[in-house]
């Protein structure tokens, strides 16, 4: 009697090879049998008509706080994700002092726009080191969750407050190193580091602060272990990129070990980067290096109202100032005029139409109706005022509750992104699941690539889409139990409609600790998605299953 | 397959300044002119950045043109 049977579904097993009709058979957590099979079980999950594929895994989170309330990681997991890397871009929330929890937030709050209500009402710091992180989020989770540790807050642990100021000195290096140790031996899958953030006041994060020779010690620990090394690279700059790939590449062969950066935008205002960056990546393979790209499957698309900060202004310092200060006093500097003609000419000779003209109102909110789908640039004609400041003007009469789209901000041609993903040596992720909150939906990225890339383009097959999302990404993480429908393998499963898998319609969503905002979006043709063996989300339901573990 | 030749560059040393950097990676140039090359050379750090030209252990410094 088996645990499950999941029954004549077509199964795509994660290595790429032809689907094929078939059974799964599933018993304690793990798949015991994969094709005709004729014994009982406590429960069948039919899925004639549909696709029966591996769990897919999302290699780059940032879901540190959100497990802690709710183990679902909602809602990645009804998009088919079993398995989620947290920590990345040199955060995690361990290891960390409870006297240095408030810079970590600030750091959070910068870079990933997570409001501070996310750290502060839903749950109880009950830990420092990284095993204490580990013990308060395995309390309910109902996804799988491989966390990075973060080499800012190592560095912060280590060094305190002289992180953000100089080079460490060889003994607090082999202190990293130690503790670097400790994370591993704790679960963490890897170190994850950052060439590009800044903290909340404008700071570079600690990780920049650090010597390559640093870096080069905690890869020798990582090395000890196999595990990962991610990174985000400045992204903007082309040679940069590319000096990042052959460093890392020293550090993969040097210490054995995998690499990964993200993220990898295509724009076609400098078309030639990304095959600039996949020649350097195939150079530096063909040595031997282990060095992958990262690249998300969605277009850039940024949202925002002045009710909160975004991503939108990040090259508007004053703007940025502006919308962190509380909602009365960001009203009462939007309404002074000097403060007003500051912030329009930060926007650029032309009163920011160049910047904002294309912003499309979104609707849903406390826009008139009649605005919606209009873009910026024509309400500021009608309304006889440059582009910036009609935004200013027009969200203060509506209690600055106007959202607004910036659509296609990059990497949104699909002929041209779609190559790139079947690329063999191009790996699947940068999601940002979990961040960038009222900014955009770090959610459906998987069904995206179905809808988008199998069925619509046809840039890869439905096979291949599955392998770049589930063993291809096992095998480059190091996650040797996941990634396959193979007797032995956890049993993490994904059914879906190969018809009608998609990303759904972004909306925002008050769910957030504090009633915060975020923008969501809900899977479309997601069945039934088993974590461990066991049901967590089917029919468009939740279930209350709590099998997920940290796996590496 | 060969490594195609690409930008060369330096990581600075722990409280190096630009001119001692101007001096180790390009000693056979006037100091002056040589600071002035890098900074042009690495927009990313001595224009963009806040402030500008606070240099970090981390930095990619390229010492000489883009190639091509």
């Amino acid at each position: 009697m088996y645990d499950v049977i999941v029954r004549g579904g077509l199964v795509v097993d994660g290595s790429g090879a032809p689907g094929y009709l078939g059974d799964v058979a599933v018993q304690d957590g793990k798949i015991v049998a994969v094709g005709q099979i004729t014994g009982d079980a406590l429960r069948f999950v039919e899925a004639e008509g549909r696709i029966v594929a591996p769990g897919f895994i999302d290699p780059h989170t940032h879901f540190d706080v959100q497990l802690l309330w709710d183990g679902a990681a909602k809602p990645a997991l009804e998009h088919g994700i079993t398995c989620v890397v947290p920590g990345n871009c040199s955060l995690s929330l361990a290891p960390l002092r409870a006297a240095d929890r408030q810079q970590v937030i600030g750091m959070f709050q910068q870079i990933e726009e997570m409001p501070p209500a996310a750290f502060t009402e839903a749950f109880e710091w009950t830990w420092e080191d990284f095993a204490g992180y580990r013990a308060a989020i395995e309390k309910s989770l109902s996804i799988n969750v491989a966390p990075l540790v973060g080499h800012s807050v190592i560095r912060l642990w280590v060094m305190g407050p002289h992180a953000q100021e100089r080079a460490a000195d060889a003994g607090e290096i082999s202190a990293m190193q130690d503790m670097l140790r400790e994370c591993l031996d704790a679960g963490a899958v890897g170190l994850s580091t950052s060439f590009v953030d800044v903290d909340e006041n404008g700071r570079p994060v600690p990780s920049r602060f650090a010597q390559f020779e640093e870096l080069d010690a905690l890869s020798a620990v990582l090395g000890e272990y196999g595990r990962m090394l991610q990174i985000v690279p400045e992204f903007y700059a082309i040679d940069i990129t590319i000096a990042r790939i052959d460093q890392l590449a020293e550090l993969s062969l040097k210490h054995n070990i995998p690499t990964t950066f993200s993220p990898v935008f295509d724009s076609t205002a400098t078309p030639d980067n990304v095959a600039r960056t996949v020649a350097r990546v195939e150079e530096q393979f063909s040595r031997g290096a282990r060095v992958w790209p990262q690249m998300q499957t969605r277009p850039i698309d940024i949202s925002f109202s002045l009710l909160r900060p975004s991503l939108f202004f990040a090259r508007l310092p004053r703007w940025v100032r502006i919308l962190r200060q509380p909602l009365e006093q960001r009203i009462a500097a939007l309404r002074d005029p000097e403060t007003v003609a500051k912030m329009v000419a930060d926007t650029g000779p032309d009163g920011g139409e160049r910047m904002m003209g294309r912003l499309v109102v979104r609707g849903g909110d406390g826009a008139p109706v009649e605005l919606t789908g209009r873009t910026l640039s024509d309400i500021a004609k009608d309304r006889g005022e440059v582009t910036a400041l009609a935004l200013i003007n027009l969200s203060l009469e509506h209690g600055l509750d106007v959202a607004l789209l910036s659509a296609n901000a990059g990497h949104e041609v699909t002929d041209r992104i779609g190559p790139m993903l079947a690329h063999p040596l191009v790996h699947i992720g940068a999601s940002d699941g979990g961040a960038h909150l009222a900014s955009f939906s770090t959610y459906g990225d998987t069904g995206y690539l179905f809808s988008e890339f199998v069925r619509k383009s046809g840039a890869l097959s439905l096979e291949q889409a599955v392998a770049k999302l589930t063993a291809e990404t096992a095998d480059i993480w190091g996650l040797k139990d996941r990634g396959r429908l193979e007797a032995g393998k956890a049993a993490d499963i994904v059914i879906f409609d190969a018809a009608t898998i998609g990303r759904g319609e972004e909306r925002p969503a008050f769910d957030m600790p504090g009633n915060g905002m975020r923008y969501v979006r809900a899977a479309t043709g997601i069945d039934t998605v088993l974590v461990n063996g066991q049901v967590a989300y089917a029919g468009g339901q939740y279930s209350e299953a709590r099998a997920g573990v940290v796996c590496v | 397959m060969a490594l195609s030749l690409q930008r060369r560059f330096v990581t600075p040393g722990p409280g190096e300044t630009v001119e001692e950097i101007a001096d180790r990676a390009l000693p056979d140039q006037d100091q002056g002119a040589a600071v002035d090359a890098i900074r042009s050379w690495n927009l990313h750090i001595f224009a963009m950045r806040r402030p500008p030209g606070l240099l970090l252990g981390s930095d990619v410094v390229f010492i000489e043109p883009p190639i091509g």
